[in-house]
């Protein structure tokens, strides 16, 4: 290789350089305007912040300095939709270009429908949205609430459709802010307000415009506000394709500010058809009524029995005759039946002998006589049997043998009381010592001094010296 | 108007449920007339107060409650 050809050769530090230098006199480059996820984000501690903007094609490395961060009004992160303006260079020291960060704000869009999102699945949960508490819109309403704002063509639009319809109605119309940082609060109060006035249905709403235009209507205080509300509420923001949570709160949905007036109030013809009809169905059900009654009545009128009165009393006498004729012969009936019965009566056999009636009691009387008479009859002969053996018995008729077994007997029972008696112990010389008639039988019986002695041949009146007890 | 006073939409709808009472024939003669002496009555306040189209103004309420007149022509 000679020289002349490693002249040709630069460094990598020197096309860095010439690159960095291209980049930094392009004037696009030097003000940009991107848009872009944030995507590897990293905070310094010095406050510098480190991170990626990408979308689904590209991706470019972006620094933001301290000085410039600290005036943000979010917390960047991961995921974020961010506008940023910077300019575009070259770090030299890595050899990337990247994008030096100057100001960076959320991408409203993206977020607004995160938002969105959130509230209306809360609100959902809440059961804000829920079908039981719509209010009823009245059919033929006398005075309508407006809440939007006092100029523009929501306003025209409502009251104008409104005076065409039905002219009948009062219009209130609660002017208030339908975009920007206050317009929620204000909406939320002018609907209060509205509250206390004597309104049959509010219309709350403002024309089309940018989702950013229309976020008040997404805004939680407006959509309580609705809630809240007694009065019933058509909602009328933006167009047709408009949605907000506001339309989901309300008691109905109009796609338009029109629309909403349209629903608010019927056609003054409708209603003077309406009651024309049922002017004309009240008179036709009356005039039906009032005939068919007539009708009855001329009936009734020429009834022959209420022009000819006298008939009435012609077939009640008549009745009244058959009535007497009938009475009179079933009354002879009668008589001659019982005359019949009694003459059959006095004829009857029993009538004739009455002895009949008692003959069975007779009959029954004797056979009692006579079962009574054979058991007198048949004890006595028991008894004559029974006294005939009882004469037959042995001992009666012997006597004397029960006599002699007595005597027997007798001997026996003297020959015991003599061995018995105590007079023969006394002829072997005991005796007996008395006290008060009592027998002492032993020292304890001994009551006093005086002693009676019992002898065979005799008794002995001593007195008691001394006293051994033995033992 | 009145508080007292009945609504348009109250008379209708009285007026309704009296045709139909009338029309299904369940109420007698005499109470039938006297329904249709007030359904006459409601009949004639409701066209008299559509007749008179005596067109409502537009009013504007302000944040003080204070009532105005409202053109929307002027706005």
């Amino acid at each position: 290789m000679n020289n002349m050809d490693v002249e040709k050769y630069l460094t990598v530090g020197a096309l860095t350089k010439y690159l960095k230098v291209k980049f930094e006199q392009d004037p696009h480059l030097q003000t940009v305007f991107l848009k872009g996820e944030i995507s590897n984000f990293k905070a310094h501690t010095r406050g510098h912040l480190y991170f990626s903007l990408k979308d689904e094609t590209s991706k470019i490395n972006a620094i933001m300095f301290s000085s410039k961060a600290s005036k943000l009004n979010f917390t960047p992160e991961d995921g974020a939709k961010v506008f940023v303006t910077g300019r575009v260079s070259v770090y030299e020291a890595t050899g990337n270009y990247q994008i030096y960060v100057d100001e960076m704000m959320l991408d409203g869009v993206g977020n607004l429908y995160i938002a969105f999102e959130k509230l209306k699945k809360q609100l959902a949960s809440e059961g804000l949205f829920d079908e039981k508490w719509k209010k009823p819109i009245p059919k033929i309403p006398e005075r309508i609430g407006i809440i939007t704002a006092s100029t523009g063509a929501a306003v025209k639009d409502i009251i104008s459709t409104i005076r065409r319809r039905f002219p009948l109605a009062e219009t209130l119309l609660f002017p208030c802010l339908v975009q920007g940082e206050y317009a929620a609060s204000d909406i939320a109060k002018k609907i209060k307000q509205a509250s206390t006035y004597p309104i049959d249905v509010l219309i709350v709403g403002r024309g089309g415009g940018s989702i950013e235009d229309l976020w008040p209507f997404n805004e939680e205080i407006v959509a309580r506000a609705i809630f809240d509300c007694p009065i019933p509420v058509i909602s009328a923001v933006g167009h047709e394709v408009d949605f907000t949570i506001a339309d989901f709160v309300a008691d109905l949905r109009a796609p338009t500010p029109t629309g909403a007036a349209e629903m608010a109030v019927p056609h003054l013809d409708e209603i003077e058809q309406h009651l024309q009809s049922l002017s004309i169905r009240l008179k036709e059900t009356m005039r039906n009524r009032l005939e068919s009654n007539r009708t009855k009545l001329n009936h009734l009128k020429n009834n022959y029995l209420l022009k000819n009165p006298e008939r009435i009393f012609d077939t009640k006498k008549q009745q009244l005759m058959i009535l007497d004729d009938h009475l009179r012969e079933m009354m002879v009936k009668k008589l001659e039946f019982e005359k019949i019965h009694f003459n059959h009566l006095k004829k009857s056999y029993i009538f004739k002998n009455p002895d009949v009636l008692f003959e069975g009691s007779k009959t029954k009387l004797t056979n009692i006589k006579h079962e009574i008479n054979q058991k007198i009859r048949y004890q006595i002969e028991q008894k004559k049997q029974q006294l005939i053996s009882i004469k037959k018995h042995y001992i009666l008729t012997n006597p004397s043998t029960l006599y002699e077994s007595y005597q027997i007997d007798l001997q026996h029972f003297i020959e015991k009381l003599d061995v018995m008696n105590p007079l023969h112990l006394l002829q072997k010389g005991y005796h007996l010592a008395y006290q008060d008639q009592h027998l002492i039988k032993n020292i304890e019986d001994i009551k006093s001094d005086n002693l009676r002695l019992r002898f065979y041949d005799g008794e002995v009146y001593t007195k008691i010296e001394k006293i051994e007890k033995e033992h | 108007m009145s508080k007292n006073e009945q609504k348009f939409e109250e008379k209708m709808k009285e007026l309704e449920s009296i045709v139909s009472d009338l029309e299904n024939g369940e109420i007698d003669l005499d109470e039938s007339i006297e329904k249709y002496t007030k359904a006459m009555k409601l009949v004639k306040e409701c066209d008299e107060k559509l007749k008179s189209i005596e067109e409502q103004v537009s009013k504007m309420v302000s944040e003080d409650d204070e009532v105005k007149d409202f053109d929307i022509a002027s706005n």
